[in-house]
């Protein structure tokens, strides 16, 4: 049967930075704890520790990465389980939340609209800050100065994680070097140049980032209902070990050649 | 090779493979599209393998359906864009 926000009690975890592969982890772990029950849904704020571009579940690293220039850098590439674009992370540059919810949520909904759906109360907060946002199927938020983020799905079991990056700021210039972004993918964009593509949210808003992500989760605890909550010890060492045995390994990394 | 398609109103699809005596090899498929399970992309590589360069665009798009797992959803990508993207890679082994 389909649910509602309400019919949920929504909990959210914001914890200190962690590293880009054990956020990858979270994802699978808090996702297949929605879907068996051990934990309520969730909204997850993340705090990046570490610079990283994060590829989708099925991109290519060699076309995607210039591995090179990554590793001059000191920016780690990671692989998250869901598809999409890739996405290249300063930390404090981009605000990115996960969304863990039972399919019942987005039951007998078009993927369009279980999108939009996941992030009515983004586009909300984001109007609340004089920013008109909307979505641009597939996946894109954007607004009349450009696009804001992107979205990804997936689902495991009975759950869907829904995780979504906006740009808060951006070094595009360093960007371009790392990210292979090829003509073909800019060929229905209208655009050039794949910086000017992304509009960020410190010069839409002139607000602190931290500022933009407290009025996100005013607005979902408004429309949603939000209670403050915690990753488990459990959920970290679950996390801990996936980061061992997958998302920390080459054989995942590479998966996708 | 490599073969890209931006698929028209989806995500690119991008195929790299090899040509070993008039077929596919090493096929290698991949993009920034939507694909469950993800056991899919695999499959989809493992049956384009092998497969002769003289097939045309729907006897491919026919060679990726069938490969799918039951219960397969794309979002982004279809057996025909695949299709489409491993032609442009065959074009430009030629070129």
């Amino acid at each position: 049967m389909r649910t509602t926000w309400h019919d949920h009690d929504w909990q959210l975890i914001h914890e200190a930075p962690q590293a880009p592969t054990l956020h990858m982890a979270l994802d699978e772990a808090l996702t297949d704890a929605v879907a068996s029950g051990q934990r309520p849904p969730t909204l997850r704020i993340w705090e990046w520790a570490s610079p990283a571009v994060v590829i989708g579940r099925f991109q290519s690293l060699r076309n995607e990465v210039d591995s090179d220039a990554a590793q001059h850098h000191g920016i780690e590439v990671v692989r998250r389980i869901s598809g999409g674009g890739a996405m290249f992370i300063v930390p404090g540059n981009t605000i990115t939340y996960s969304l863990y919810a039972p399919t019942s949520l987005v039951e007998g909904l078009t993927f369009q609209e279980s999108y939009a759906l996941m992030d009515s109360w983004v586009l909300e907060a984001l109007g609340e800050l004089g920013i008109r946002a909307w979505y641009q199927p597939l996946n894109d938020i954007t607004s009349e100065a450009g696009k804001i983020g992107g979205a990804a799905q997936t689902r495991r079991g009975g759950a869907v994680l829904h995780h979504v990056t906006m740009a808060y700021d951006i070094d595009a210039a360093k960007m371009l070097q790392v990210l292979r972004i090829g003509r073909e993918k800019l060929s229905d964009k209208g655009t050039q140049s794949a910086a000017k593509r992304v509009d960020p949210l410190r010069s839409q808003t002139g607000l602190p980032r931290e500022a933009v992500i407290a009025r996100m989760v005013d607005t979902f605890r408004r429309l949603h209902g939000l209670a403050d909550d915690r990753l488990h010890d459990d959920e970290l060492a679950h996390a801990q070990k996936l980061v061992r045995d997958k998302f920390g390994t080459m054989p995942w990394l590479l998966d996708v050649p | 090779m490599h073969g890209e398609y931006k698929m028209p109103g989806g995500k690119l699809v991008v195929i790299d493979l090899d040509v070993r005596e008039d077929h596919l090899a090493h096929v290698q498929l991949s993009g920034d599209f939507f694909l469950e399970p993800d056991q899919a992309l695999q499959a989809i590589n493992r049956a384009l393998e092998g497969r002769s360069i003289e097939l045309d665009d729907d006897a491919l798009a026919d060679v990726v359906r069938d490969a799918l797992p039951p219960g397969t959803v794309m979002y982004g990508i279809s057996p025909e864009a695949i299709a489409v993207a491993v032609r442009r890679a065959l074009l430009a082994e030629a070129s």
